[in-house]
């Protein structure tokens, strides 16, 4: 998405940062607009990862090969 | 004293073999005679032909000693109580399926057979089984791993990794017939949704299964995005789960590159690798509330921030307000329609200017309004960020409603101005016949006859149009 944002944990950790340093206040007023810019574009990392996701279930065997799960769990699924 | 003696002629075995006795008088007493010469070699067979049928099968008590561990693998000891010492053995096969470890002062159980070792004239005791005396097997073998790898150092606070808030895959290892694996996938299904679960499936008990588990565990952390491990199985008894209270699986948990969380049986299952992960789950389904709980955390966390975000970006928009409403406020500002009223000339075009000054000011402030409404507006923040635009919606609402305030208020003053100014003008006193005179240039109202000198020419503003004259004197 972005590669000024390594991972989650430093996303939250930067937005913390911009949103202690706004709530402080005493910025110029076109300062305050870029680090919510930046805050906006570190929150919507965030929940970009979150919900982009798919639900997945996958295999590994013991010659290392990745298969979907599938069929394994799907009665599980079926009856929940 | 006499009934020691006695002793032997109690013996139900002594009066039961009355046939033998003859034979054995006979051979007494004929030794002398005829002397039957063993071999160290035939005795010792003879001896060892004797002990192996006659104690082909024993049980012994006693605490070990002088334990060693050969090479070989065999392992060597010797078994002693307060009145005798015997010597044991146990060949490489059988130590390999020992749980515990046998060390010296333990008081054991050994199971095995009698056997001569010829070349040093020694008897022995091969042993089948060891079994620790009192304590099981089991709660003595997980009671010395325990201690072995505490002082290691493996179980140390300081290992423990903090679990991931997001994991970008989930790993399990476990059966896939299994109990935990259906309770782990039933909670992360009903609370993270579009969790990537990873399994390798292990067989998690019986011979070799240990061996299964950590060659698992080794091989899953090296998939790519793999950020936490699940490991365990459902309950069973102590042997069931004895995998996981091997030594290789504890190992292969704290070798992991990535955090371990451990879920091996019910709450009051306690395993080593509970001791090696880092984070006990006391059961499967709570392995995978523990992963859902850090990423509930961590969206609650996200959604606080971006709140606050946005509110700081208010608190940024109301402090500008605040200052607008201070410039308007400002005597310089408010002074103004005085300061014009003691001007007589080019009234109306200060008012002009004054009126333009003031719109630009309020344009300028709007634009400003305006401009930072449309960044705002840029950041779509309305799937995530729901109740904030509306918020914002407000505030432009109440600023463009301040600003508008403000510009009526400005342009009834300066009405009222222009319309002081109007009543003020020395114009309005030429309506009843004064006239004002000027010099020519009319840049200079004439107030003093001395001001000018005969044959100057002035001009004289009469209430309708102007007139050019000359001064013919002055008094």
């Amino acid at each position: 998405m972005d590669s000024t944002i390594k991972d989650f944990e430093a996303a939250i950790a930067e937005l913390e940062t911009i949103v202690k340093k706004l709530e402080d206040g005493d910025l110029p007023l076109e300062k305050s607009l870029e680090m919510y810019e930046r805050g906006v574009q570190l929150s919507r990392f965030c929940h970009t990862r979150l919900e982009d996701a798919e639900k997945r279930i996958e295999i590994l065997n013991e010659r290392g090969d990745l298969r979907p799960a599938g069929a394994i769990f799907s009665k599980d699924d079926d009856r929940k | 004293m006499s009934s020691l003696f006695d002793l032997p002629f109690d013996d139900p075995e002594a009066t039961s073999k009355p046939a033998n006795e003859p034979e054995v008088r006979e051979r007494t007493s004929t030794s002398a005679a005829r002397r039957v010469v063993f071999s160290v070699s035939d005795l010792t067979a003879g001896i060892r032909g004797l002990l192996e049928t006659e104690y082909s099968d024993v049980w012994v008590e006693g605490e070990i000693s002088n334990c060693r561990l050969w090479n070989t693998g065999h392992l060597y000891f010797t078994l002693k109580d307060p009145g005798a010492q015997l010597k044991a053995v146990m060949f490489k096969s059988q130590v390999r399926s020992l749980k515990f470890k046998p060390e010296d002062g333990l008081h054991v159980i050994v199971r095995g057979r009698l056997s001569v070792y010829d070349p040093k004239g020694e008897y022995q005791i091969v042993c089948d089984q060891v079994e620790p005396h009192g304590l099981g097997a089991l709660q003595l073998a997980f009671d010395q791993l325990k201690r072995r790898l505490q002082a290691e150092g493996l179980f140390d606070a300081a290992r423990k990794r903090p679990l991931p808030s997001l994991p970008r895959k989930i790993g399990i290892v476990t059966s896939l017939d299994g109990a935990a694996i259906r309770d782990i996938i039933k909670v992360l299904g009903r609370r993270y949704p579009n969790a990537h679960i990873v399994i390798r499936p292990t067989r998690v008990q019986g011979e070799g299964a240990a061996a299964e588990i950590a060659r698992g565990l080794s091989e899953i952390v090296t998939l790519p995005g793999i950020d936490v491990v699940i490991v365990g199985r459902g309950g069973g008894s102590i042997e069931d789960l004895w995998a996981f209270n091997e030594e290789i699986v504890a190992r292969a948990i704290v070798a992991s590159p990535v955090p371990v969380i451990s879920a091996v049986g019910h709450e009051v299952d306690v395993t080593i690798a509970d001791f090696a992960a880092d984070v006990r789950a006391p059961t499967p389904s709570a392995a995978a509330e523990i992963v859902v709980s850090r990423k509930e955390d961590f969206c609650s966390h996200i959604e606080r921030l971006s709140e606050r975000l946005t509110g700081a970006v208010r608190g940024s928009i109301a402090r500008l307000e605040s200052r607008v409403h201070q410039m308007n406020r400002r005597p310089g500002f408010a002074g103004w329609p005085a300061r014009l009223a003691l001007r007589g000339r080019h009234t109306a075009e200060t008012t002009h200017a004054l009126r333009h000054a003031a719109q630009a000011g309020i344009t300028k402030r709007l634009r400003v309004y305006q401009n930072l409404r449309l960044q705002l507006e840029q950041f779509d923040l309305r799937r995530r960020l729901g109740g904030v635009r509306a918020r914002l919606v407000g505030v432009d609402g109440t600023l463009r409603a301040a600003a508008q305030h403000r510009r009526h208020l400005e342009e009834k003053r300066l009405q009222g101005c222009a319309a002081r100014l109007e009543t003020l003008s020395p114009l309005a006193v030429l309506g009843r016949g004064y006239a004002v005179v000027w010099n020519e240039s009319r840049t200079k109202v004439i107030r003093r006859a001395l001001d000018v000198k005969p044959g100057d020419r002035v001009r004289v503003t009469l209430s309708e149009g102007e007139l050019g004259c000359t001064v013919e004197d002055t008094n």
